[in-house]
């Protein structure tokens, strides 16, 4: 890092910025890639091999694109979704619990054969999926922003009992849950309430066209709108947005709901398009990797884009992986949280600590603090 | 008969809080000392795993806890290393510890699969039959098994070390003022090292608990179940004290066992609805609690040693 301090191009107040951090992104992303490689190359498998299925299982034909844009699309809507709260500075990280019961919303509606022409009972649903997941949320939003309750327990304990709920819809409930099923699941949805399949022979639906759409509605709220401005006042400094006259309380809980309801799209896009039925604990992890898309992304919405992309390539990819050469298939969510660690050890995220640098290479009082820490390296 | 289902309810009770027991000690340390170590969820599966390898292959329940207390440590480390060192974000350390524990667990975990097909020496209980057979206390306390008792004596054990120690007292300055610590002398990464690495060694020895307590067996998808998550709850509401986190440990411990038993013996409400109760509690109980309890000054925020 004091490397850093010498460089020019730190001072370019822009650029500078940019290239710095997006350089540490990708050299994050490549150790990460190393580091996963070994572990491949620990389970017996030849990581060149193993990584040359991923890159065609990824971008190898249309039908593998069609793939990775199926698998970005839960990707997408919780990333924003973990963005906002990021930008509002609370750590909304309750994708999973949100999705599921904005599955179990779809499904009340989509399961019925309503005669609707499909736009209207697939808007149903999407309404559906909403209202519950708002409700959901509301309930950590509230507790956060009025009960003072750390948003992170919270958020991951109404994970746990989301899932239950649906263990129960799907294998209870007598409307939607199929009986004497194999594994419990809800009934099929009624073939209005189904997304169009928009390629031959592919499973991709327009899901992930509408969560490109919204990741940049989202950009727009968040930098042109007095609602992102008081969003993102909020997370740069609560005091001061409390001085300016912001509702900090409000903003955080609807924040926090706005998470939700994007959270629910997602789950409730992830079985109207691609599953059919509501599966008990569907979901496998998605929620988590979410949260891994909105911080590479930097909280940005835009980024957001690129970021749900890359690791739905890596998903898709790695599942022909998996097949092809015989890695484990939960090596997918090891390699994103590998990239992440190592991401986030280089330090892209923290962009305080980056001003922090510049601002060092003016007074010298590096000695102390170096040799501190070199100290505490030697004592472990 | 209602006697005999209380005996039994809380019997369970003690064998269901152990493994929370044993982890809550060193998440209070970490915690104590500024850093929030969210990766205890994933190392309790590393933990688990470790236990259930270790006594399969080599057959002795010694190494087992031994090479636990490695893996924890190696765990440990890596979070140390992330969120003192590099001043990584504490949550997203933590969660992707998490990811690439419940990946990898499952991955190794593939990868012996001889060892489903038996279950594994279980900790042994120590008293002798004619302790067990006391009235109530008898089976209440002596029929448990050793890693019962360790995980309740820990809590008084580490609540000595931490207010009448000093080392003790130099996490609880750390945590609340790292400037005031540093001038003192203290070297407050190396401290802070120490009780992230305690916090890995402990969450892994529950972990092992949670396997060799009782099952004996390990399942793969995630068994801990989200018990990291509730031990950091209860630290919060039992105020990062070391003896009240046990007690809250304890009523998540009698929440989780009340479900069990309500499931075994049927009841009007579906089982699906009890198994959420130890959620639900953990909410309720941060909810009411969160106001009283007093927090780490730094809880959860990097300390930077150039920061002045």
């Amino acid at each position: 890092m004091k490397m850093l301090n010498k460089t020019k191009i730190v001072r370019l107040p822009f650029l500078g910025d940019l290239a710095v951090s997006f350089g540490r992104t990708v050299f994050g992303i490549v150790l990460g890639l190393i580091a996963s490689a070994v572990l491949i190359g620990i389970s017996g498998v030849n990581p060149f091999v193993a990584y040359g299925a991923l890159i065609r299982g990824a971008f190898g034909n249309g039908q593998a694109l069609s793939n990775v844009l199926v698998r970005a699309s839960p990707l997408l809507l919780g990333g924003i979704g973990v963005s906002l709260g990021i930008k509002a500075g609370v750590w909304n990280i309750g994708m999973e619990g949100y999705m599921y019961l904005g599955a179990i919303g779809a499904s009340l509606a989509g399961v019925l054969e309503l005669g609707l022409p499909p736009i209207l009972h697939i808007l149903l649903c999407f309404l559906c999926a909403a209202a519950f997941s708002a409700v959901w949320g509301i309930i950590p939003g509230y507790l956060r922003a009025y009960k003072g309750v750390n948003e992170v327990t919270a958020t991951i304990m109404m994970s746990y009992i989301a899932i239950y709920l649906t263990n129960w819809v799907v294998s209870c409930l007598p409307l939607v849950a199929e009986v004497g099923a194999f594994y419990p699941m809800s009934k099929k949805f009624a073939p209005s309430a189904l997304l169009p399949i928009l390629m031959k022979g592919s499973s991709l639906h327009p899901g992930p066209f509408i969560a490109v759409l919204l990741c940049v509605v989202f950009y727009f709220i968040l930098n042109y709108t007095s609602f992102g401005y008081r969003t993102r006042m909020l997370g740069a400094n609560p005091n001061a947005a409390r001085y300016a006259g912001i509702d900090a309380k409000k903003q955080i809980m609807i924040i926090i709901m706005i998470g939700a309801i994007l959270g629910g799209l997602s789950g409730a896009v992830e079985v109207m398009g691609l599953k059919r039925r509501v599966y008990m604990e569907f979901v496998t992890g998605v929620g988590y990797e979410s949260v891994a898309v909105a911080l590479l992304a930097g909280g940005n919405p835009l980024g957001v884009v690129f970021s749900a992309l890359f690791f739905a390539a890596l998903k898709a990819g790695g599942a022909t992986m998996s097949i092809e050469t015989g890695v484990i298939s939960s090596m997918n969510s090891i390699i994103i949280a590998m990239c992440m660690l190592f991401v986030i050890g280089v330090g892209v995220v923290d962009s305080r600590r980056f001003a922090k640098i510049v601002d060092n290479s003016k007074d010298d009082d590096d000695t102390e603090g170096g040799s501190a820490s070199s100290a505490a390296k030697e004592g472990n | 008969m209602a006697i005999e289902i209380i005996m039994d309810w809380l019997q369970a009770t003690l064998r269901w809080a152990a493994p929370l027991l044993i982890v809550a000690v060193g998440e209070v340390y970490a915690e104590r000392s500024g850093v929030i170590n969210m990766g205890i969820e994933g190392i309790m599966l590393f933990g688990a795993l470790t236990g259930i390898a270790a006594g399969f292959y080599l057959d002795s329940l010694v190494l087992a806890v031994i090479f636990t207390i490695v893996i924890g440590a190696f765990m440990g480390l890596i979070v140390a290393f992330l969120t003192v060192s590099r001043r990584t974000n504490q949550v997203v350390t933590g969660l992707m510890i998490n990811m690439i524990s419940l990946g990898a667990t499952d991955a190794l975990f593939s990868l012996m699969s001889e060892t489903r097909q038996s279950r594994v020496a279980t900790f042994p209980i120590i008293f002798p039959k004619g302790m067990q057979s006391i009235p109530l206390i008898g089976p209440l306390l002596f029929a448990q098994p050793v890693s019962t008792w360790v995980a309740l004596i820990l809590p008084v054990f580490a609540a000595y070390i931490l207010y009448k120690t000093r080392w003790g007292l130099n996490v609880r300055a750390v945590g609340d003022n790292p400037k005031a610590a540093a001038t003192a002398g203290l070297s407050v990464i190396r401290l802070k090292y120490q009780t992230v690495i305690l916090s890995g060694i402990s969450a892994a020895l529950g972990g092992c608990v949670l396997t060799l307590g009782e099952v004996g067996y390990f399942s793969a998808g995630g068994m801990a179940a989200g018990r990291g998550f509730i031990v950091m709850a209860a630290c919060v509401v039992g105020g990062w004290d070391p003896i009240r986190t046990a007690v809250v440990c304890l009523a998540f411990g009698a929440a989780d066992a009340a479900q069990l038993r309500f499931q075994t013996t049927g009841s009007v409400i579906p089982y699906q609805f009890l198994q959420m109760l130890p959620y639900i509690v953990t909410i309720i109980a941060l909810t009411i609690m969160v106001k009283r309890s007093c927090v780490p000054k730094t809880w959860g925020s990097a300390y930077d040693p150039k920061d002045v």
